[in-house]
């Protein structure tokens, strides 16, 4: 089933300049995708766009067959939740309790009733012990965890990560990861990350790749990175693993593209026992 | 020697109730001519340890040797401008320290605040800003018009105008993509081979530390914790693991590849070393 | 930063900390309104007395109280001198040659300073006491009935706390920037005019842009997080009135009336 579909999408922020060209995709219900492309791509125009924060120019975006208009935006702003690159800028309450508190406000959840939705998404995130801590206390990555707990906090199907993990330290990088992982696997949530992380592309579904607003290619991680001329040309990176494959090519080992190490070591395994 | 620390040991808040010990008996030579990482968790004092290398902030205890001036706890530092000229500090983030109409104007900022008349300080800014690779047709541009690499660029160059010998970046790929950030550190590679500029970098990202860099700083909670050349230090994982550092991918190769009985030498050193050493191996069998 | 004490919340562990931050503003401002009662010097040993009660029973020192009056005792020297000039009522108290000094410039002066100690003491007793969160759930709830009248509470006091909120960040993003421009040159402190001009407009910019930069960012999380301005909403936090709220209360609503009666009365 498809929950995004998105047609002929525009927008622009300024009349000279066109950020987002003539898009269209869809998504799967309950996969992970990224999104890629170099800084200024239109990337998080895009995040921007699907869940109501910009208004588009022209074209159509559905989220769960409801088209995003004026009169359907509070009940998709109900299924869409964002988490933003900075970790201090999105972080409202005066403590990580507050903070997820504060969405659950704004949908006019009886106060009641916030208490255990608060524990339980503060234990998904594994910030339970920081309940009570305010902002100036907690690392970046800690920040990110409750940011993800607030979204969380509101029951979304759909989360949408806009280079969340680009602002931490590799510590925090990894706890972030490893929470949208769970997410997706346990609570089997569709996930929309946009990334520059060429692991997580590698891990993921679906891929869909920008270049000065228009989407440039799009399909599995394998079939984007097939074509590694273009994917050079949008400026992009290719993993280890196909720069390694390269360098085997030149002298005279002819493996497959692989988007990890894992699977290029494992085909020089069978390459060395079949010779 | 140029710049070295003895015994220094630096404390934030000193005599209230928030008082930090950020750096513990720190003794360092940098190697001058040479570019050397700093590498650490957060909260490991890098950033606190490289702000006084232009005295931004001033030891508790011990000295600091930085070129030819001598810094002291407890006493007022003498030459203290004329120090900030000669250790260019790029902070983290640095686009945001932009403020002047024109991206000109902001790179001659720095000359122009140690005396330098306009026509000279807008020739160095030119200068600058031809080393940090930005096309003429910004220069008269808002710095709020330009795109994030951009910004960082002019941040930059607003430094190395005042041309400095030592030039210190805290992060300075912190938020780029892959390409921006490979760009950025070809320029300082640039620097310090083509300019003999002394360079030190506080990263995060150990592929940099590797390609890039000569000798490795590694601080832990507020001590530097070991001090080598990148050769050594990527010998192999071993150290790297200790420190809870992800390695380079070519070392992570290396040592998957000896997981699954590969012979793969310690000095196997980049791709094209392991590409042969793999093909020889691949082939024997067959 | 670290010197300053007014208006500063201290974390301790007290009866006064725990009451409901509503019966604490209001029994402030009734006690700042019996203040300007003319109730004499009974009137002002009383609202003493009983105003040091709340601050030992909140365990705060009178150091701390001291240290926020310090800043005014210039400002009383000032006022006892220009007392001393122009006001030449009352008993003459000293005379030598020209120079005389009446009662009423000492009393006034006087006066004034005890007012001034009182409304320090009774102002920071709250500040001190009530985490600012607390104060501004407080202050929404007390213009609550206020919102017929169009007064946006609700809005007024998510002002308040995303303020309170981001002060400790801009503070260290205005120490980060001038640690940078001080990187490039410049001195804030000394220098011609024109350069500390130059040296003001290098951090003001950075400051103005960040700022944005952050509002931008915030205002887009809480849109996404659905908060709408002037929509409904439920609140986490609940504020409840304890017995001991009713006793400071009823205490403050005595000590209005007492210095009514004192001042007009008695």
């Amino acid at each position: 089933m498809k929950i995004i579909e998105v047609e002929n999408l525009n927008f622009s922020y300024s009349e000279e300049v066109k950020t987002i060209q003539d898009v269209s995709f869809s998504i799967e219900k309950g996969t992970y995708t990224t999104i890629i492309g170099h800084n200024g791509s239109g990337k998080s125009t895009i995040a921007r766009l699907l869940a109501g924060l910009l208004e588009k120019e022209s074209g159509t975006i559905k989220i769960d067959g409801m088209e995003l208009n004026m009169e359907n935006l509070p009940k998709i702003r109900n299924r869409i939740g964002i988490v933003f690159q900075n970790p201090d800028n999105q972080f409202i309450g005066s403590t990580v309790r507050d903070d997820i508190a504060f969405g659950l406000e704004n949908h006019c959840v009886p106060q009641e009733q916030m208490d255990d939705i608060i524990n339980e998404n503060a234990a998904r995130v594994r910030m339970t012990k920081y309940l009570d801590k305010e902002p100036t206390h907690l690392s970046g990555g800690q920040k990110q965890r409750v940011a993800i707990a607030g979204v969380l906090a509101m029951k979304p199907n759909i989360l949408i990560f806009d280079e969340a993990t680009s602002m931490l330290d590799p510590q925090g990088k990894d706890e972030i990861k490893k929470v949208i992982m769970d997410l997706h696997k346990e609570i089997g949530l569709t996930i929309l990350s946009i990334t520059h992380d060429i692991d997580e592309v590698a891990h993921s579904d679906y891929v869909l790749a920008l270049d000065s607003g228009r989407l440039a290619m799009q399909g599995t991680p394998h079939e984007v990175f097939a074509d590694e001329r273009k994917i050079r040309a949008i400026q992009l990176d290719t993993p280890f693993s196909m720069k390694m494959g390269d360098f085997l090519h030149q002298h005279g080992v002819e493996v497959e593209k692989h988007l990890t190490m894992e699977g290029l070591v494992k085909e020089l395994c069978q390459y060395r026992s079949n010779m | 020697m140029s710049i070295s620390f003895e015994h220094v040991s630096h404390i934030y808040s000193k005599g209230t109730p928030y008082e930090y010990k950020a750096l513990t008996d720190i003794n360092l030579e940098i190697e001058e001519g040479k570019m050397t990482a700093v590498i650490g968790q957060t909260g490991s004092g890098k950033s606190t340890l490289v702000q006084h290398l232009n005295a931004l902030l001033l030891p508790e205890e011990g000295t600091i040797h930085i070129l030819d001036r001598v810094i002291t706890a407890g006493e007022k530092p003498k030459k203290l401008k004329s120090l900030r000229g000669d250790v260019g500090l790029v902070f983290q983030f640095p686009e945001y320290q932009l403020f002047e109409e024109t991206v000109l104007k902001d790179v001659a900022f720095g000359p122009k605040n140690f005396g330098v008349p306009e026509e000279e300080a807008q020739k160095k800014a030119k200068q600058a800003l031809r080393l940090v690779g930005l096309p003429e047709d910004v220069y008269e541009k808002s710095p709020l018009e330009l795109s994030g690499g951009q910004k960082r660029r002019v941040a930059i160059a607003g430094i190395l105008a005042m041309n400095p010998k030592v030039l210190v970046l805290d992060e300075p790929t912190a938020g780029l993509d892959p390409k921006g950030a490979v760009s950025m550190m070809s320029l300082f590679w640039d620097l310090n081979k083509k300019h003999g500029k002394t360079i030190l970098i506080v990263t995060h990202d150990m592929e940099h530390v590797f390609h890039y860099c000569d000798n490795v700083v590694v601080m832990a909670d507020g001590r530097v914790s070991l001090h080598t050349n990148v050769k050594e230090f990527f010998k192999d994982t071993s150290l790297c693991k200790g420190l809870n550092i992800l390695p380079p991918a070519l070392l992570r190769m290396k040592d998957l590849l000896k997981e699954n009985g590969f012979d793969v030498p310690e000095d196997v050193m980049d791709e094209t070393a392991l590409a042969k050493c793999i093909a020889r191996q691949v082939k024997k069998n067959g | 930063m670290g010197n300053i004490t007014l208006g500063r919340y201290i974390p301790l562990d007290s009866p006064v900390h725990k009451m409901d931050p509503r019966a604490k503003i209001m029994a402030m401002l009734l006690v700042l309104i019996s203040i300007f009662f003319p109730a004499g010097w009974t009137g002002y040993a009383i609202i003493f007395v009983a105003v040091a009660g709340v601050i030992i029973l909140s365990k705060l020192s009178f150091k701390f109280i001291w240290k926020a009056m310090k800043p005014m005792l210039f400002m009383l020297v000032f006022l006892l001198f220009i007392n001393i000039f122009f006001t030449k009522t009352g008993d003459l108290w000293l005379e030598i040659g020209n120079f005389t000094i009446y009662s009423d410039a000492i009393l006034n002066t006087l006066y004034i300073a005890v007012r001034l100690l009182l409304m320090i003491m009774i102002t920071t007793a709250l500040t001190a006491t009530t985490k600012p969160l607390d104060m501004t759930l407080g202050i929404e709830d007390l213009l609550t009935p206020f919102k017929k009248i169009h007064v946006p509470a609700h809005e007024i006091a998510m002002l308040i706390s995303i303020a309170l909120r981001f002060i400790p960040d801009l503070i260290e993003e205005t120490e980060r920037i001038i640690k940078a421009q001080e990187s490039r040159g410049v001195d804030l402190r000394e220098g011609k005019f024109s350069e500390k001009i130059m040296a003001i407009l290098s951090l003001i910019v950075p400051l103005f842009v960040s700022a944005f930069q952050r509002a931008e960012d915030l205002a887009n999380a809480m849109e996404a997080r659905g908060y709408a301005p002037g929509e409904k909403r439920t609140r986490y936090k609940v504020l409840k009135m304890h017995m001991r709220d009713y006793i400071l209360l009823l205490g403050a609503a005595a000590i209005l009336t007492g210095m009514i009666l004192l001042a007009y009365f008695l």
